[in-house]
């Protein structure tokens, strides 16, 4: 059965307070800080992404560095609040070095992102295809998943509002 | 037909639409074995001339690698690339860096900063624009940077990165593109012809059509 809060469920599977988006929004200083960082191999974020609970699954993956990736990133940071509630789960997976931790951090909290904050660990051509094999290494790159884990959505480069939302709609409006 | 009056129906087909028109608008990666796509083009060079990937071909081979200024991805490996690109010049392997970036995206990526870059790097081969970005869809580029070498025959034989170690040259591997230049230099089988690597998505410019 899905959970109506798939996001919720996430965060309290992070060790953070399952609070309705508390977490996500105590973006404060000390929270640029401390901000706890989870590296992942992409069998991890396939496991995320088969976790239930969600009704769609969109991992993206970012970097600080990327044009493209910061543009995007409220747009989906904003689609990930709006449609918790109906089941969409949004991983966001930093493609960031180990050594911007720093930066990470603070574009993360900045954009009140909703966690788990997830970064990629392990060499890139594994983790590239280990995520999906048609991905090029190009950022940012979305992936939308349903229920099962099986990606029905696919594509490099960046995107708004209008083609996120587009993507998870008909996942969100079929009835389990 | 009939189920498609549900509306839970009819977004799950335009979901169905929606996921063949991504398949369908997917980019057309050159495969291995490949011809040298657009090679009579004329790019716009940092020096002035302007050249085609025809007209840099090497007698063993030719290297072409997308990159751009700004990207950190491509910085970091700039000056990896200038080198192998120089040697590969002595080898008798034409090399050709392309910016297909739009430089309105990205004002750093224009020919002035192509210039100064290829100044500040020591480039012995042609820097040149992709003006259409016509090329870098030719080839199913999307990031920086990417490398593409082809052999004396003018055949894919190796595309992709540079090496295992963007930040660290000293900590390389597994040095991708340096070892397929050696061996096509030397009239050998590439040993790994495919590579991935992280970088940022090549900017093209809107594509005009008339």
């Amino acid at each position: 059965m899905l959970l109506p809060a798939a996001g919720v469920v996430l965060l309290a599977g992070c060790g953070h307070a399952p609070t309705g988006g508390s977490a996500t929004r105590s973006a404060t200083g000390a929270t640029q800080d401390t901000l706890p960082l989870e590296p992942v191999t992409a069998a991890q974020v396939h496991d995320r992404v088969r976790e239930p609970g969600a009704r769609a699954t969109v991992v993206n993956v970012w970097a600080t560095w990327c044009g493209p990736c910061r543009e995007e990133f409220p747009a989906l940071v904003a689609l990930a609040e709006r449609d918790r509630e109906r089941g969409l789960r949004v991983l966001f997976v930093s493609a960031d070095f180990d050594d911007q931790a720093h930066e990470t951090r603070r574009f993360l909290a900045e954009h009140h992102t909703p966690g788990p904050w997830l970064v990629k660990t392990g060499r890139d051509q594994e983790f590239i295809d280990g995520l999906d094999r048609r991905w090029s290494g190009a950022l940012p790159v979305t992936i939308v998943y349903d229920p099962a884990g099986k990606p029905v959505q696919f594509w490099e480069g960046g995107a708004d509002s209008a083609r996120f939302a587009a993507a998870v709609e008909p996942l969100l409006t079929t009835q389990p | 037909m009939h189920a498609l009056r549900s509306p839970i129906a009819r977004l799950t087909a335009l979901a169905g639409l929606a996921l063949a028109l991504t398949a369908g608008s997917a980019r057309a990666d050159l495969a291995i074995g490949d011809d040298v796509p657009m090679k009579d083009v004329k790019m716009a060079g940092v020096d002035g001339k302007s050249v085609s990937l025809s007209s840099v071909a090497g007698k063993k081979g030719t290297l072409v690698v997308f990159t751009c200024n700004h990207c950190p991805w491509a910085k970091m490996w700039q000056t990896r690339v200038t080198e192998i690109g120089n040697a590969a010049g002595k080898a008798g392997i034409g090399m050709v860096a392309i910016n297909a970036n739009d430089p309105a995206e990205y004002p750093e990526d224009d020919m002035n900063g192509m210039k100064q870059r290829a100044k500040q790097l020591g480039m012995k081969f042609p820097y040149v624009v992709d003006a259409t970005s016509d090329v870098a869809r030719a080839f199913g580029a999307t990031r920086t940077p990417e490398a593409f070498l082809f052999d004396a025959g003018g055949k894919l034989v190796y595309h992709g990165t540079i090496d295992d170690s963007p930040k660290d040259a000293a900590a390389v591997k597994d040095a991708w593109l340096k070892d397929a230049v050696n061996a096509v230099s030397a009239g050998k089988t590439v040993t790994t012809a495919e590579t991935k690597a992280m970088g940022c998505s090549i900017k093209l410019r809107t594509k005009t059509t008339s």
